[in-house]
């Protein structure tokens, strides 16, 4: 475990708490719920990264995950008054049992099928919740009238941001081992992670299980901060779109990129909602992040350590290789 | 001497070609056998056979007397056999040290996540092959051919092989580079390696090698020193036929 977290990045990991911390004293309560938006949106893109970004194996169905734990306990909590201190780590198992149905198809299938695999499963529960069980599940209109956890926005806001926080810290420790660096390998040459004598089986179900675990967790406290669960919203490619999106563009399989990402996106999404109110806003950050990642192909993540090592070094020739930057040892 | 690996009657089609044609040869342990045929004979098939990256269609392969056909690639790895590519693909966002880190490890998420990489042994690994401390952090992009199969040798070598088999060790190398490989290859003879080793590049092949087999469409065409197989009709017919 040594190397994994020096004194300066206990110290960006301090600093980066206090601020958020403090937040509140300073901005509106309608910042902070954006914020607590940023703040789920971020966990689910970190669940993403740790499967998709790393391993390669990209993703277009995480919604389904996110759902098994949103319904689960909103479905046990709501139609049988489960108390939540039970129905939400049920939750978090049921979706990582799904996630190893997810992870069935990786074991023979790559790149594009796979991909579109996984949206076949996104829309596959998306039939499902309207077919099987609506008495359960709501149907087409979902389930309002959840439980929700805390009330008012700051102590959702610090209990979001806390959670996020324990998130990115567990996934980001974990992506610096040298399993980080396996799953990493797996994306980059899979047969060749075989030729050292590495299971990527066992590997990539690990990657799947932690990050179901993620996203039911993210999912099911989600359900608990809106009260309610819209299957429209849930279970749609922008959805997906704005998870991929995050991700990409603050850096993938760096974790922190992608946490970054989550909060770009929020706010650039929030400042576009005056201006273009239907869903041509997905257009804009589409542009967006095609123009970031034009300019920086590996994310915001690289632009803040390219810029970190221009100040420290002033002769750094950081003209060809910036891609080194990225490599999960910046920062 | 024991037999280490032993290749009994493979059959490996792909559709109308018979990439490996009731092919059998074996090795002993210790020994070094040159494996040649001319482009399209099927030494590469039989590599990637070996490693169980694709099956065969028939046949046995045994490593230490004892089946392996059905093993995952990563058991063989386990079970002491390791191999380099001819085209080498190292993980291209990784520096050298990375590279030789992943080759390292060990087949055990709880020792991923709780052992950090041996930085130490990595510098080993990476000097043994003809490396310097400072190529360390050059990722494969900046690399030579050279260098490229260097770090070849070194990711297999990570994995600490009974028996290695090279495919074509020699090709794109500029003279001195073949003199440091083989050099290097020499040096791990003597320590006890054994390979199999693949080339074109026949004068170098030589003096690494105890013994030779020769195949041409899939099948054995001579067995022998180096310089009977080299003296075979059949051999030099198959190699100035192509
Ligand atoms: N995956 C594959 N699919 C179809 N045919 C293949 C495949 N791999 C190899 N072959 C064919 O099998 C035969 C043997 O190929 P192989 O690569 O083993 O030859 P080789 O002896 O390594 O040749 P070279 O000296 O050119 O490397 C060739 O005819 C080749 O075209
Ligand atoms: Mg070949």
């Amino acid at each position: 475990m040594k190397g994994i977290m020096t004194p300066r990045h206990v110290a960006l990991w301090i600093a980066f708490a206090a601020i958020m911390l403090l937040l509140p004293q300073v901005v509106s309560n309608g910042t902070l719920r954006i914020i607590i938006f940023a703040n789920f949106l971020a966990i689910f893109a970190m669940s993403w990264d740790f499967l998709s970004g790393k391993t390669g194996y990209v993703s277009f169905g995480h919604p389904f995950l996110i759902g098994i734990g949103a319904y689960t306990t909103a479905i046990l909590s709501y139609r049988f008054h489960m108390p939540i201190e039970y129905s939400i780590p049920i939750a978090v198992l049921t979706t990582i049992a799904g996630g190893t149905f997810f992870f069935l198809p990786a074991l023979r299938i790559k790149g594009t099928y796979f991909a579109l695999v996984t949206l076949a499963f996104m829309e596959l529960i998306y039939q499902l919740t309207q077919v099987i069980r609506p008495d359960l599940t709501g149907g087409t209109r979902g389930i309002s009238g959840v439980k929700t956890l805390l009330v008012g926005a700051v102590p959702n806001y610090y209990f979001s941001f806390l959670l996020m926080l324990g998130i990115a810290l567990v996934l980001w420790v974990l992506a610096r081992t040298r399993l980080g660096t396996a799953l990493d390998a797996i994306a980059m040459n899979e047969e060749a992670v075989s030729g050292s004598g590495l299971s990527t089986t066992k590997l990539k179900l690990f990657a799947f299980m932690v990050s179901a675990a993620v996203a039911g967790i993210g999912g099911a406290f989600y359900v608990h901060y809106l009260g309610s669960i819209a299957p429209r919203a849930l279970f749609d490619i922008d959805f997906v779109f704005t998870i991929i999106v995050s991700a990409l563009i603050g850096g993938a399989s760096t974790i922190v990129g992608p946490m970054l990402g989550a909060f770009f996106m929020t706010f650039l999404l929030e400042y576009l909602r005056p201006l273009l109110p239907g869903s041509e806003r997905y257009l804009i950050y589409g542009l967006v992040a095609l123009v970031l990642y034009v300019y920086q192909p590996k994310g915001i993540y690289a632009i803040i350590a390219d810029l970190r090592d221009g100040m420290r070094s002033k002769n750094a020739n950081n003209s060809k290789n910036s891609g080194k930057v990225g490599d999960g040892k910046a920062a | 001497m024991a037999k280490l690996l032993e290749v009994e009657n493979v059959f490996k089609r792909f559709g109308g070609i018979v990439a490996t044609n009731d092919l059998s040869f074996d090795v002993e342990e210790g020994e070094s056998l040159a494996l040649i045929g001319p482009n399209g004979a099927g030494k590469t098939t039989i590599f990637s056979l070996i490693m169980g990256e694709i099956r065969q269609n028939s046949g046995s392969i045994k490593l230490q007397g004892r089946e392996i056909s059905r093993m995952p690639t990563h058991q063989r790895i386990q079970s002491g056999i390791s191999r380099t590519y001819q085209v080498p693909r190292p993980f291209a966002d990784m520096d050298v040290a990375g590279n030789i880190r992943v080759g390292m490890m060990p087949d055990s998420l709880w020792q991923m996540l709780l052992r950090g990489p041996d930085p130490k042994a990595e510098l080993d690994v990476a000097l043994s092959v003809g490396f310097k401390q400072e190529d360390l952090e050059r990722t494969p992009s900046t690399l030579s051919m050279g260098d490229l199969r260097k770090l070849e040798l070194a990711r297999t070598l990570a994995t600490k092989p009974e028996v290695m088999l090279l495919d074509e060790v020699f090709a794109g190398l500029t003279l001195a580079e073949i003199a440091q490989i083989s050099e290097l290859l020499a040096k791990k003879r003597k320590e006890g390696m054994t390979f199999v080793i693949v080339s074109h590049d026949l004068r170098s092949l030589e003096p690494l090698v105890d013994r030779a087999v020769a195949m041409n469409f899939g099948r054995q065409i001579a067995e022998g020193t180096f310089q009977e197989v080299m003296g075979d009709e059949e051999v030099r017919a198959a190699y100035l036929g192509q």
